[in-house]
């Protein structure tokens, strides 16, 4: 087991979307080591539980930002103050691609949610952690950002601008103190994914990826596969030739 | 910590088809529904064939303890394990624990679990202080504390009454993570078993958990008797082990048998137990939670799975009726690991469907029950009814609607109380006119 550097209690972490699943397990570990935190998210009735929560269970001062997360007013006015220690962005929606190939404004919402906005929050809070000294800013992204499947093609492009966002932002930020996270989580068994009761071997549970999230920042990883063997599953379908993977139905 | 498979119980053997829905605490599902937890009970009592499950499991949030009263107020999907973990090293533990800690508050609640301290504390129920309920045919959500009509529906109340949204409950102040057991060879002398084990109970003062394993298949119904207390501890007993075993796959049925069982149970004697009494200090997890140390341990039982059978006795016919009831399901060749035996206490429960009473009660795990196992069962079931006992609806997946309401009399108090929007298979099953 790593050693788990103490929190700053002065320094708070942010999440963004701090109601998504992965996000309410990383705020229990992190309030299980006595973190100063700032929860950020739409649905302000939502977000007071997991503070409460929180505090039970040993966080230092919770504060709570309820705000629309595309409205680029809101996310200046959450981080022009503000010098996090960490900072996670880990809100999202599972576009449906069918819905968004028959309704250009919910393609439309959904690209600027997954992408968009995401992008926005990486951007700001990265310049938030510099002018605290330094941090560590972590993005949920996902496999489906490796590459553009029928499936989800929609999901997936968005995903991966913000993986590339992260990677570019990465290294505009290398020599300033901050570190940037991507991780990439496969499937996750969560209300996102409530509708899918087939689950098999390769579904993790949301506090699997909280712990592996947490991990990679201690260790300063760059980027991160959670579970791990998504790696390997990646590589062999980066390489898949497009001819052949047009086909594929998944 | 996720239920192991939607759509089977805990003791498998059998699957149904449901619709699945997350409880988000504001709406409710237009469809018959049940709530639903970690799904640890062994039977129906946790399936819905055909309608929907509302799963709680993910309204697990803890929202304020008060450290001068020790009352937790907790959403309805909290699990024990996350409780007990969060509120050890402060001194506190949950009052009253199942055998496995993988459970939620609610669930606890609706089958109003008892523990190895029933004879001094009751069951889980009597520590609740308030249960905030919604129902489909009220606009909001009911509060209700000890002396609400709707309470004593609620526990032991099968998740029937409605979706339970958050609770209260007491905690318990403890000096630590450990406990202090003894452990006590019992038995081995024709039919002796019953009657030692419970004179080591009534010699139990001063310990507030006491539990026996007996082995049904011996005519002297040996077993060990334990019993602990609270105890100080290290630090590094406030986390449970992590669970190093996991089974991977089913047991192979030929490993089943009743010879196995026989077997088995021999060779747990001997290795669990000295001539002489052991006092020894051990944390509080494998005291409480043996079997939560294995992942997914109902494996053990193959893919055909296992029914616990529990049933309660009077104190006043136990010593007779137990080893009969454990005579005749031995031969009728009805083959049982780990059985556990314990004498409950008088406290009765809030609740007016809950089981426990003041007597003796037997839990037997039985593999792949066959219908000569299922007709056996039937007959003690009459035996236990006989003796003014009762058998316990968490475990069950067989039971008669008939013996039903010779168990539970007041069952119709709660068909009445119950939200017409929520079933469980269960309850379709042992209510169903004759």
């Amino acid at each position: 087991m790593s050693e788990h550097p103490p929190p700053s209690r002065t320094r708070p972490i942010v999440v963004v979307g701090a109601t998504s699943a992965v996000a309410q397990a990383a705020i229990r570990l992190w309030a299980g080591r006595g973190a100063t935190l700032m929860l950020i998210g739409r649905n302000g009735a939502a977000l007071e539980p997991i503070a409460a929560d929180a505090r039970v269970r040993g966080a230092g001062d919770v504060t709570v930002h309820a705000g629309e997360l595309t409205d680029l007013a809101f996310i200046e006015a959450c981080c022009t103050e503000l010098t996090p220690a960490i900072a996670l962005v880990a809100h999202g929606s599972l576009t449906d691609s069918s819905r968004a190939e028959a309704s250009a404004a919910y393609l439309d919402d959904e690209l600027r949610l997954n992408f968009v906005s995401t992008a926005q929050w990486m951007q700001r809070l990265a310049l938030a952690c510099e002018r605290g000294g330094g941090g560590t800013v972590v993005a949920l992204s996902s496999v489906a950002g490796d590459r553009g499947r029928g499936s989800n093609h929609a999901y997936g492009a968005a995903k991966a601008g913000l993986t590339a966002f992260c990677s570019g932002l990465r290294a505009r930020m290398a020599a300033r103190g901050v570190h940037v996270l991507t991780v990439k989580p496969g499937f996750i068994d969560s209300p996102m994914t409530a509708h899918i009761t087939k689950k098999g071997a390769l579904w993790a549970t949301p506090e699997r990826i909280a712990e592996g999230t947490l991990n990679a920042i201690d260790r300063r990883r760059n980027v991160v596969y959670l579970p791990g063997f998504w790696a390997l599953i990646m590589l062999v379908i980066k390489h898949v030739p497009e001819r052949v993977f047009k086909r594929l139905k998944f | 910590m996720n239920p192991q498979s939607l759509d089977q119980p805990w003791g498998r053997g059998f699957r149904v088809e449901h619709r699945h829905a997350f409880a988000d605490g504001a709406t409710l599902p237009a469809a018959t529904f049940l709530p639903r937890g970690l799904g640890r009970s062994y039977g129906d009592v946790c399936l819905n064939d055909g309608g929907t499950l509302l799963h709680t499991f993910r309204r697990d949030r803890l929202l304020a303890f008060d450290e001068a009263s020790g009352v937790l107020h907790c959403e309805s999907g909290a699990t024990l394990a996350d409780i007990a973990q969060v509120m050890l090293p402060r001194g506190w533990f949950l009052p009253v624990v199942p055998g496995t800690r993988y459970v939620t508050v609610g669930g606890a609640i609706a089958n109003d679990v008892h523990g190895k301290n029933h004879h001094i504390a009751g069951t889980f129920g009597r520590f609740v202080d308030a249960i905030t309920l919604m129902r489909s045919d009220r606009a909001a959500p009911l509060e209700l504390t000890a002396t609400d009509p709707a309470f004593a529906t609620t526990i032991a109340g099968l998740g029937l009454s409605g979706l339970m949204l958050d609770v209260r409950l007491r905690l318990m102040r403890v000096p630590g993570p450990g406990i202090e057991q003894e452990t006590h060879r019992f038995g081995g002398r024709d039919g002796s078993g019953i009657d030692d084990n419970l004179e080591l109970d009534a010699d139990s003062s001063g310990w507030a958990y006491t539990v026996g394993w007996i082995d049904t298949l011996d005519r002297g119904l040996r077993g060990v008797f334990f019993r602990g207390r609270h105890a100080e501890g290290p630090a590094s007993w406030f986390a449970p082990q992590p669970s190093r075993l996991t089974l991977p796959i089913d047991a192979p049925p030929w490993l089943l048998g009743h010879g196995s069982a026989k077997a088995f149970n021999a060779l747990y004697y001997h290795l669990q137990s000295r001539r002489k009494p052991q006092r020894k200090q051990v944390p509080i997890w494998p005291f409480f939670f043996p079997l939560d140390a294995i992942g997914g341990w109902n494996r053990a039982y193959g893919r055909r799975g296992f029914i616990q059978y529990q049933f309660v006795v009077p104190t006043t016919a136990a010593r007779e009726t137990v080893p009969r009831i454990l005579a005749h399901l031995r031969d009728a060749g009805v083959a049982s690991y780990l059985a556990v035996i314990k004498t409950f206490g008088e406290i009765a429960s809030p609740g007016i469907l809950s089981f426990p009473m003041a007597g003796t009660t037997v839990a037997l795990d039985i593999p792949a029950p066959d219908a000569r196992d299922l007709s056996a069962l039937d007959r003690a079931d009459a035996m236990v009814a006989d003796a003014g006992g009762r058998v316990y609806p968490a475990k069950d997946a067989r039971m008669s609607p008939a013996m039903f309401r010779r168990f539970y009399p007041r069952w119709h108090e709660l068909e009445a109380a119950r939200d017409p929007a929520i079933s469980s298979s269960f309850w379709r099953r042992v209510t169903a006119r004759a």
